[in-house]
């Protein structure tokens, strides 16, 4: 028997809530997940490659790359979503096609980055944490609702936020401002989004930099997203038409390394202290790493053992939203030469079929060829 | 004046200390089941105390980090088992004068002995233990003996019945707000009292914050209040090494709507969490009692029985943590045809609810069993014992999606 939605007051209209519904559901299809094409700059420069780091960051680049990306063959057996850059939601590609066409003719879904990214500087009186300046607060609600309105006129049906805070156990970090602002603002966020019509991917960070341990890592995604929730709540988000795209539970890079397993077992023992049912995803976001280690094959390793482990006991798909980890091997095949695309594309299409995999909880480690750390460089941590 | 909790004699403590000695070494053959998957959810998640080693060392309660591995364990093995599908909680745990009230209403007297052999048959009615995972009791019935000289809580425990108990708790007006919006007093003692319950064989507590809607509205105050102090009941529990189970009861009194209800209980339930959470609670080791989500007694609107559950269900998605394994809806004045069809329509929802939900009933089971003592001037102990077996039937049968209520069971029909 299908009912009303019961007692959302102050709420949107059944039709708005309807839509919200179906583009989640969508977004959440089995075995898919989110390509995060947001980047700021060109990708290759956050790539971590020091010979893709030399490719200039042009805007002709950056539309080739990208249409290169969207038009992958069958990408979108493993992508449902595609988050953008504000660039790139009003940008065609050299022939003159609209970015946002050649996804949706790619069986995909377009999605827009809406927040403005931060200051530096940031909240006076907090302490200067990990990343080298103090806790930050994101910006951008002021003209949100107009540019959600916009977005979704060019065809975007879904929007993410990204907020982010910094661990260190010996300041008190994050502090309780910090998460109070972080909540507050992504939860006013969601709510101007859903209004719109578009799905809010709620993105609260806790970088990695710094040498704590994955438990003091536990102990504040947990407060975190518990927090997070709370404000959800009050600010009457419709959870079913709202995605999550937290960190997993990791150590700090500088800190003591945690198996596969216990990052598995961590992240989703946090999640089901927190996250309600109700929500119809998780998307992780793929987040930096050591020097010594493989960002991709991470990534999906870690997403896989949770599948696998916790097969049946997850009432949310739990799946990837990666950026850096979808695209590094493709980056350094492509190399910004044309003769490299279908190489590259193909590179891509098997990252993300890994990545499928993994939401399946049957990745076999190794099986998905990749650049490795060959050529890692320091990536700058900051706005991505 | 605040309540004095009763000490026991000389004597008595060295009864109890037989008494734990005895509790202890029969607890270790206590069967735990573990908990299947349910009709059309996923299963409970796997045991958190038996996963990655957590250390806390922050100085910090997180999630029980201060307690150790195999209290843990303990308390989510405890949890597991009062969340059996298919079996629910009997709650006893009403003081000698609110007892007393319900014997006086049907002619039968308020004595010790009554109150006893009453409560002896709730918990050793042959067959009961079918339907029964845990036994509320309160402090007087854990220091009472069966006939055979059994302590209760052994009683219990001895049928696969885990009992617990109600701390005794009194309730004062919170000063300038509306009527009816109060907090519970007994945090102060708890610990103590909590170490004595452990000792006598309880293995849980229950503390019940109640709550009634005035105007559409529970105030901040009072639901931050009584929110607060039930997670820090939680935390004291069980450093106690008792299962919380929390109670926030918000009271079928007043006329709102299904919509307001719904909105009510999540903001309630939402803080519950985060306050637990914050407090440090174990989550996997605590259990959940709430009112089911009703419109008010005198809403003048008309609901079905699947509107209910769909309520019921919609507020438990949008807030209850999967790691809380089970919610024991209290009835709170329904009757036991209308908590069990509304149970019933809650587990036959098709949507996602990956917890036990089950009942914990005292007046809904109890009532029309004193209605059988009513005129006869003493306890109808076989004929309650009967109906009290029929009843539990259905429970256990809704608690499972599997009863057939009666037309018109479960709905809201407003008042005339």
């Amino acid at each position: 028997m299908s009912l009303a939605p019961v007692g959302l007051p102050n709420m949107l209209p059944a039709d708005v809530l309807a839509e919200l519904k179906e583009t989640a559901t969508k977004l959440c299809a089995p075995g898919k997940g989110f390509l995060a094409a947001d980047e700021s700059a060109g990708p290759w420069l956050r790539a971590g490659h020091a010979e893709a780091a030399k490719i200039p960051d042009v805007i002709e680049n950056r539309a080739a790359y990208r249409a290169m990306c969207f038009s992958t063959p069958g990408l979108s057996e493993h992508i449902s979503g595609v988050i953008l850059h504000w660039e790139t939601l009003l940008q065609d590609d050299a022939k003159g096609k609209p970015m946002v066409e050649i996804i949706k003719e790619n069986g995909m879904i377009p999605g827009i980055k809406v927040d403005k990214g931060y200051n530096k500087k940031g909240m006076w009186g907090t302490p200067v944490g990990p990343l080298g300046h103090p806790e930050v607060a994101t910006v951008g609600l002021d003209d949100l609702q107009q540019k959600c309105a916009q977005a979704y006129a060019k065809g975007a049906r879904f929007a993410k936020w990204r907020n982010v805070l910094q661990l260190d156990p010996s300041k008190g970090m994050p502090t309780d401002l910090s998460i109070a602002d972080t909540v507050h603002t992504l939860a006013r966020y969601a709510s101007i989004c859903q209004s719109e019509r578009l799905v809010p991917i709620v993105e609260p960070e806790i970088v990695p930099n710094g040498s704590h341990d994955i438990n003091y890592c536990a102990e504040m995604t947990n407060k975190v997203l518990a927090a997070q929730f709370k404000a959800l709540a009050d600010h009457h988000i419709f959870l079913e038409g709202a995605v999550l795209k937290p960190n997993m539970v990791k150590n700090g890079l500088g800190g003591p390394k945690a198996s596969a397993e216990t990052i598995a077992t961590l992240t989703c023992q946090t999640l089901l202290r927190t996250v309600p049912p109700s929500m119809p995803g998780i998307f992780f976001l793929s987040g930096e790493t050591a020097l010594n280690e493989d960002n991709e094959e991470e990534a999906t390793i870690n997403l896989s053992t949770m599948n696998r482990l916790f097969a049946g006991k997850l009432p949310w798909h739990l799946s990837f939203s990666y950026g850096k980890a979808l695209q590094k091997t493709c980056i350094v095949t492509w190399l910004g030469k044309t003769e490299n695309e279908a190489a590259a594309q193909k590179a891509l299409k098997a990252r993300a079929n890994a990545n499928s995999d993994a939401v399946f909880g049957k990745y076999k480690p190794g099986s998905c060829a990749s650049v490795g750390t060959d050529g890692n460089v320091m990536q700058a941590a900051g706005p991505y | 004046m605040p309540a004095r909790v009763a000490m026991p004699s000389r004597s008595r403590r060295v009864t109890l200390l037989a008494a734990f000695l005895t509790v202890a070494v029969s607890s270790l053959a206590f069967k735990i089941p573990f908990c299947q998957g349910l009709t059309g959810t996923r299963g409970p998640p796997p045991r958190a105390s038996s996963l990655a080693r957590e250390v806390g060392h922050y100085g910090r309660a997180h999630n029980g980090a201060h307690l150790s591995a195999s209290q843990k364990a303990a308390l989510e093995e405890i949890a597991e088992a009062i969340g059996t599908p298919g079996k629910g909680i009997t709650a006893t745990d009403e003081g000698p004068l609110t007892v007393g009230g319900r014997f006086e209403a049907v002619g039968v007297e308020n004595t010790e002995e009554n109150r006893r052999t009453y409560r002896q048959m709730l918990y050793t009615a042959k067959g009961a233990n079918k339907y029964l995972s845990a036994a509320i009791l309160d402090p007087e019935t854990v220091f009472q003996k069966s006939d055979d000289g059994v302590p209760f809580p052994k009683v219990c425990s001895d049928l696969g019945i885990v009992p617990g108990v109600k701390p005794h708790l009194k309730i004062y007006s919170l000063p300038g707000t509306a009527d009816g919006e109060t907090v519970m007093q007994g945090l102060d003692s708890l610990a103590a009292r909590c170490k004595e319950y452990r000792e006598a064989g309880c293995r849980f507590a229950k503390w019940r914050s109640p709550l009634e809607v005035s105007e559409g509205e529970i105030s901040r105050l009072c639901i931050e209040a009584n929110m607060h102090d039930l997670a820090r009941y939680a935390l004291i529990c069980q450093d106690e090494g008792l299962v919380p189970i929390v109670e926030p009861d918000i009271s079928l009194k007043g006329d709102h709507d299904l919509e307001t209800a719904v909105r009510v209980n999540v903001e309630v339930q939402s803080e519950l969490y985060k306050a637990m959470i914050d407090h440090g609670v174990f989550m996997e080791g605590a259990v959940l009692k709430s009112n089911m989500v009703n419109p008010g007694k005198a809403c003048k609107t008309a609901y079905t029985c699947e509107e209910i559950a769909q309520a019921n269900v919609e507020v438990l998605q949008r807030c209850m943590p999967v790691s809380i394994r089970t919610a024991n809806y209290l009835s709170g004045g329904q009757s036991l045809e209308d908590a069990s069809a509304r149970l019933n329509a809650i587990n036959r929802h098709s949507g996602k609810k990956p917890w036990n939900l089950s009942f914990s009933w005292s007046a809904a089971l109890q009532l029309p069993l004193l209605e059988l003592c009513k005129g006869k001037g003493s306890l109808q102990l076989e004929e309650m014992e009967e109906l009290y077996l029929k009843e539990l039937a259905i429970a256990s049968a809704a608690a499972k999606g599997e009863h057939s209520p009666a037309a018109g069971d479960g709905d809201h029909t407003p008042p005339p």
